[in-house]
Parts: C-alpha cells; structure tokens; sequence
C-alpha cells in the first residue's frame, strides 16, 4: 500500500477509530499515571489570594451554580475552596440558582464541614435552591432574607446566627460564584457585581472561561478558574503537600490525562490536514491510477 | 455506607455504558437509556418548579389569605390559553409580561457592567502598562505594551471589518483582513477551551468507572471496577443479539 492510499484511507476511516482512540488516551493514563506537572497562571493565584487577604471569622456568599453534568471540572474547585474556606476559619453561607445543585451541593458541603468540626447554622449554612434565575440575583443583591425565607432544611433565615447582619450581597466581603453555565457569574457581574461593587471571584466550566477572562481584565472579577486546569491550579495551591488521608485530587490525577487528550486531538488535527493536503493534487487528477 | 448509594452508583455507571455505547451505533439500549434520561430530567424539573416556585409563591401565599399571588396565577393561565386556538391571543399578554421585565432587568447590567466597563479596558493606560509589565510579561500571562497594543490595535480592525459603509479596498482591506485574522483567534481559543471542557466531561465519567472520583473507603465498597466491568459484559452481550437479529431480519427480508 503506498502512502497516498494510506493517507486517503485515513481520510475516510470509521470515526470510530478516532473514538476508541480518544478512548484510549483517556483510560490508559488513568490506570498507569503520570505527572507533566503545571504551574499556576496569574488568575487563580490571584483568586487564592482574595481569599487570603479575608480577616478569620469573615462571611462568605458562594452561590453553587453548577449540576451533575459539570461535576468533574467544578466539583474539585468546590470542595477544594470549601477546605480553604473553612481551614482560614471563615464562615460559609452557600445558595444555588441551578435545580439540580442541591443533591450535588449538600453532601459536599457536610463532609468538609464535618471534618473541619463546623456547626450548621453557625459556621455554615445551605439556602437551598431558587428559582427565577436574573431575578434571583436581583433578590439575592437587594434583600436575602426575602429571596430565601428559609435554608434548605426549612428552617426561617432569619434564626440563624450566621445570617444575623446579612441581609444583602454587599455584606458580605467576598462572593464565590462557582458557575457551570446560566445563570451563573456572568449574570452576576452584570445584576449586582457593578451595581454593589461586590468582591468577586468565580470558577466556571471550559466552554464559559473566554466569556469571563474579560471580567477578570476589567477588575470585575478578583480571581477566575477556568475548566479543569483551573481547579487542578487550585487544589495544588490548598493542597500543596497532596490529597488529605483518604481523600483525591480530582483534577490533579485529571490534567495529566487532559494533556494526553489534546494531544490526541492536536495529531488527530495536524495528521488529517496533512493527508489532506498531500492527497488533494492527486485526488484532483484523478486519483491514485 | 448505604445500600441505596452502592445500588445508585452501580447504576450510574451501567447508564454511562448504555450512553457511550451509541459510539458503536444507534442501538435499543442508547434509545432507552436516552428515554429514561429525558423523563427522569423532566420530572424532576416540574417537581422542583413546583416545590421550588409554585407551592412557596402562590398556594402558600393564598393560604395565608394573600391575593396578590391570583394575579400571577391568572396570568399563568393565560399562557396556557395557546392550547385552544380561538382563545390563543391571551397568551400574549402575559408574554409581553415576561419580554419587558426581562428586558428591563437585562438593560441596566449589560449597558454597566458588559458595555460600558469593558468599553473603557479596551483604551488601557499604555504608560502605566509598560511601567508595571514592561513589554511583555511571561510572569502575567503576557501582559505589557505590545498586549495592550495587539488589543487595541485588534478590536479597532474587528469593529472595522464590520463597518459596511466604506469599501472594503486597499488600506480599508487590509484592515479588513486582520480583523478576520482576529476573529478567527478568537474562535480558534473558545474552540479550544470547548474541546477541553469536552474532553473533561469524558475524563470525569471514566474516573466515576474507575472509582477515582470517591474518597478510597467509599472505591473499596462499591467496587466500581467490577460494576463497569459487569455492566460492559452485559452491553457487549446485548449488542451483539441485537446485531445477529438484525442481520437475521435481513436475510428474510432480503
């Protein structure tokens, strides 16, 4: 077989060959890893130092706005922000704009909760989810208290001494969205970000990242972590001596098997354009006879 | 560790199988897995607007002998007057309802916080720039003059390849060209990001079969491994019967 029938074969093979081989240098990483390291851009450096910069005993506003779905780029962000939160002795009161948050949310938030001896009411609390999207945000800007009436557990806000002094977004001095999509931190940059000059940083999904970067150019955003490598970054600047006892790195173990994947794609990528290009003349004259 | 949650996650990862397996083909097992997806996602949707909006909001607020929830509640029931076709017209006053509040909250925080702040990054102070990154700063991921420079230079020629009232000749194409070559950039690097995002939402599935995705105490009880390993065998099986039958079906059709 010469090359150009090779390079035309490749042309028009079963895609799923480029599936199994995606497949592949998805799982074969995973069961045999290893470490091409990274380093922590300007963005998340700087979202970890927000937080640094907060007095023990502060209260922070995180609105969890992410689902099942973008679980494995946003779930190690969020727990990894939860043991920064609660490792500086700060107090966390977390909502969810994302119905589908709450079963996602809750266990999360007691197991580092727990670990960390933290009391419900007290130290942290769950609002639950609401609906109403940008008009929630609003609510959530002008008056928490009316937006959610009660926690999650239905007990009324106003008895619980965490909340006691909070009654919108601007008391509080910092605000994590951790966002998978709409609504989510671009809704809240535009309703209240501006309008309060909130103190803001935000994780996002991938595909929401080239949206936000503006945000973050503009000051809008104190901090911004983008997709997987943006959590990986976070875990290694909370978790810089590894995963605790019994514990995982979710995107850490994960951004060694992303590099693999890109690099599938981008020879996936080089190689069809190549073939392309090299069988183009000759397939324009007729073919290989 | 209860059984409900071992159960769940055997479950979860015998769904995954059923959906990757349309990457073979479309099959009986991806169309049912596809069907049970759709009506458990759409189910817990309307229990959640319900408990979440409908209950809080309007029969909890009659209940304690509020009316001002009827209003809403009518104008719910008009939406619905786009079922009967002779009554249909009443749908569009609550519509135009939701169109001018939505865009009334959507004004302000476009024109502040979208447009106008970001309009006023896009003129950077070029001295205090250079004063702070220099040139080029690999420390700040690339900030610096010549950055400051590309945007401004870039964004003037993106907003003059849309400008249609002059020709787009000479100097003019010019411009023209590296607006595109920008744009095109800026597609290239959301695309990027995208693929990535894919790529992860592939990865978090496969660590969820491989049991990384749990604390190790909790990998040892639900055996994930074998849960993905019997749920293959199980697919694998299945596909083939479906594809015997089919050829079979062929062979008397044919």
């Amino acid at each position: 077989m010469t090359l150009f029938e090779v390079l035309e074969r490749f042309q028009t093979m079963d895609r799923r060959w480029v599936f199994l081989g995606m497949a592949i240098s998805i799982v074969a990483p995973m069961l045999f890893p290893f470490n091409l390291g990274f380093k922590v851009d300007e963005r998340v450096q700087s979202l970890y130092d927000t937080i640094e910069t907060l007095p023990p005993g502060s209260t922070v506003l995180v609105s969890a706005d992410f689902d099942p779905a973008s679980l494995p780029e946003l779930e190690p962000f969020f727990r990894a922000n939860l043991e920064h939160l609660f490792r500086r002795d700060l107090k966390v009161v977390v909502l969810s704009l994302w119905e589908s948050a709450p079963p996602v949310v809750k266990p999360l938030l007691r197991r580092v909760a727990e670990r960390h001896d933290k009391a419900y009411g007290t130290d942290y609390v769950f609002l639950g989810f609401k609906t109403g999207k940008e008009l929630a945000i609003k609510g959530i800007g002008e008056n928490i208290f009316k937006t959610f009436p009660e926690d999650i557990e239905g007990t009324k806000i106003t008895s619980l001494p965490i909340m006691q002094g909070f009654k919108q977004a601007k008391d509080f001095p910092l605000l994590v969205s951790v966002s998978a999509g709409f609504p989510g931190t671009k809704e809240y940059v535009l309703q209240i970000q501006g309008q309060y000059d909130l103190t803001m940083i935000s994780a996002c999904t991938a595909v929401s990242a080239p949206d936000y970067i503006p945000f973050y150019k503009a000051g809008q955003l104190r901090g911004l972590s983008g997709g997987m490598p943006g959590s990986a970054q976070y875990e290694k600047l909370v978790f810089p001596d590894g995963p605790l006892p019994g514990e995982r790195l979710l995107a850490t173990q994960a951004v060694n098997v992303l590099n693999l994947g890109h690099l599938y794609i981008i020879g996936l990528i080089i190689l069809g354009n190549v073939a392309w290009l090299l069988t183009r003349p000759r397939a324009a004259a007729g073919g290989s006879a | 560790m209860p059984t409900t949650e071992i159960v769940g996650a055997w479950i979860s990862i015998f769904l995954t199988l059923c959906i990757f397996s349309y990457l073979y083909d479309d099959n009986p097992i991806y169309k049912l897995v596809e069907h049970l997806f759709l009506g458990v996602s759409i189910g817990y949707s309307v229990v959640e607007a319900y408990f979440g909006a409908f209950k809080p909001n309007v029969i909890n607020k009659l209940a304690d002998g509020q009316l001002t929830p009827l209003v809403a509640l009518v104008l719910v029931l008009m939406l619905f007057s786009k079922v009967i076709p002779r009554f249909s017209y009443l749908a569009r006053i609550p519509i135009a309802f939701i169109v001018a509040a939505f865009a009334g909250v959507k004004l302000t925080g476009e024109a502040n916080s979208n447009l106008m702040t970001q309009v006023a990054q896009s003129m950077p102070n070029l001295a205090a720039v250079y004063a702070e990154h220099g040139l080029w700063s690999w420390d700040a991921d690339g900030a610096g003059l010549f950055s400051s420079l590309f945007l401004v230079a870039g964004l003037s020629a993106c907003l003059l390849h849309f400008y249609f009232s002059a020709p787009h000749q000479r100097g003019m194409k010019v411009v023209s060209r590296f607006g595109v070559l920008v744009l095109m950039l800026s597609f290239g690097a959301s695309f990027g990001y995208t693929v990535m995002g894919r790529i992860s939402l592939c990865i978090g599935r496969v660590q969820e079969m491989l049991g990384l995705n749990r604390p190790i105490d909790e990998a040892e009880i639900i055996q994930p491994q074998l849960a993905t390993l019997v749920s293959l065998v199980v697919i694998v099986g299945s596909l083939v019967v479906w594809r015997v039958q089919q050829s079979r079906q062929r062979g008397a059709e044919g």
